[in-house]
């Protein structure tokens, strides 16, 4: 389903959150689908089946996953903070591009140009996603 | 559910394990690591039955250890170096093995056997070192322990054989909650296969903790400020400070967020926050008592 970087520094049970929540929020895991078993996952990533059971756990805590005894773990239907936590993420990676881009030259206009080709180019509005 | 509580061992002069206390819960991933004649092989070997504690108990569900069949039967103890019995083939120790353990699965035998590609009727001490490892894994999964006990167990297999007997011992744990007990000086290897780990120094538990938490309170900062470092750091639980340059580098103790937005209200030029590795981490703590390593260009 996916790989983890064992390499990094991460810790693998953050990084299974991580990528649980990234397949969740970008819908490639659907509402009430069910989750791999942990011994599956274990298996296939050949990690400790401990640190799945614990990442699972997290996000049932978190409200992403909710479990059923016997059947196991599914997507939550609804996760309403979804969202939030990406826009925090996406705002915190931006204004670290955004204070190299100052840094290195580029003015203010240039920018706002980016920003207003890119909004013609996705073709996006505020209001559609506000309400999917 | 192991327990081992205030053991003490000691050869004649030297004491080997002093007052150690561990417990490993069944399922678990325990990864022992430690210096150089720390005393993590005598733990081990007091774990298997094989030595008998001085002072203290060793303990698996509530009984003793040492000369216990009954529970002796329930463990198995691959050594740093692997034991065969003299002249023997693969099948044949695994005829031997049949007799102590109860629970051997002469289908897992064969079944295993076909995994690794092995001549079970090929006398084991003509086996190169890494073959014999891996016979000696294949008698073990087939003895259907409740606890493996691994002293440096991936020493002379190849990547290739790491993978598959690190896959093998992860299936057997997800699905029979197999407990296991492993030595390794190679960090990189426990670090995503062990949940719990404890480190030894001089025959003392030093630090024994959940790793995912170990790892997750203490980081590694590298900052720099525009004009001289103020004074900021002493709020900070600091476990090891170096300058370089003008870069700081910080081994820090504490919550990652509360951490960097302390940290941020200073204004740093650049500030980069990485979680530890667990090599990083048992050189820090082995540092932090008298454990360093040297600088050898000093």
């Amino acid at each position: 389903m996916f790989e983890l970087d064992v390499r990094s520094r991460k810790p693998i049970y953050e990084q299974l959150v991580e990528r649980l929540k990234e397949l969740i929020i970008t819908e490639v895991l659907t509402a009430d689908e069910q989750l791999p078993s942990v011994r599956t996952l274990a298996h296939q990533l050949t990690i400790n089946p401990n640190t799945i059971q614990k990442a699972y756990r997290e996000l049932e805590s978190q409200g992403y996953i909710y479990s059923i005894k016997g059947k196991g773990s599914f997507v939550s239907p609804a996760t309403p903070n979804l969202n939030r936590e990406k826009i925090e993420k996406v705002k915190s990676e931006l204004s670290k591009l955004l204070s190299e881009a100052i840094y290195l030259g580029i003015t203010k206009d240039e920018l706002f140009n980016m920003i207003q080709e890119l909004e013609a180019a996705i073709g996006g509005g505020i209001e559609d996603d506000q309400n999917p | 559910m192991i327990k081992i509580r205030n053991v003490r061992k000691s050869f004649e002069e030297m004491e080997a394990v002093e007052n150690v206390s561990i417990e490993v819960n069944n399922g678990s991933i325990y990864g022992l690591l430690g210096s150089n004649g720390a005393g993590k092989t005598t733990l081990l070997k007091l774990l298997a039955g094989i030595y008998v504690e001085d002072e203290g108990y060793v303990a698996i569900d509530g009984q003793p250890v040492f000369e216990n069949p009954v529970i002796k039967e329930r463990i198995f103890f691959i050594q740093d170096h692997p034991y065969f019995l003299p002249q023997y083939t693969v099948k044949q120790m695994a005829q031997f093995y049949q007799n102590i353990y109860s629970r051997w699965d002469d289908g897992r035998f064969e079944e295993l056997a076909a995994i690794f590609e092995m001549d079970i009727h090929k006398k084991i001490h003509r086996f190169s070192k890494g073959i014999q490892r891996q016979a000696a894994f294949i008698l073990a999964l087939s003895a259907r322990p409740e606890v493996l006990i691994l002293d440096e167990p991936m020493d002379g297999l190849d990547p290739v054989m790491r993978k598959k007997v690190k896959s093998l011992l992860i299936d057997e744990v997800a699905e029979r909650e197999m407990t296991i007990l492993i030595s390794s000086h190679n960090l990189r290897e426990v670090e995503d296969l062990c949940d719990f780990i404890g480190i030894m120094h001089k025959g003392r538990m030093i630090l024994e903790k959940d790793l995912d938490d170990l790892k997750t309170d203490t980081h590694k900062i590298q900052v720099a400020f525009k004009v001289s470092v103020p004074a900021i750091f002493d709020p900070l639980k600091i476990l090891h400070k170096e300058k370089r340059g003008s870069i700081m580098i910080c081994i820090v103790k504490g919550d990652a967020k509360e951490i960097s937005s302390y940290v941020e209200q200073f204004k740093p030029v650049i500030f980069d926050m990485l979680p530890l590795t667990l090599e990083e981490i048992f050189i820090y703590e082995m540092g932090d008592i008298g454990y360093a390593v040297q600088n050898i260009l000093g």
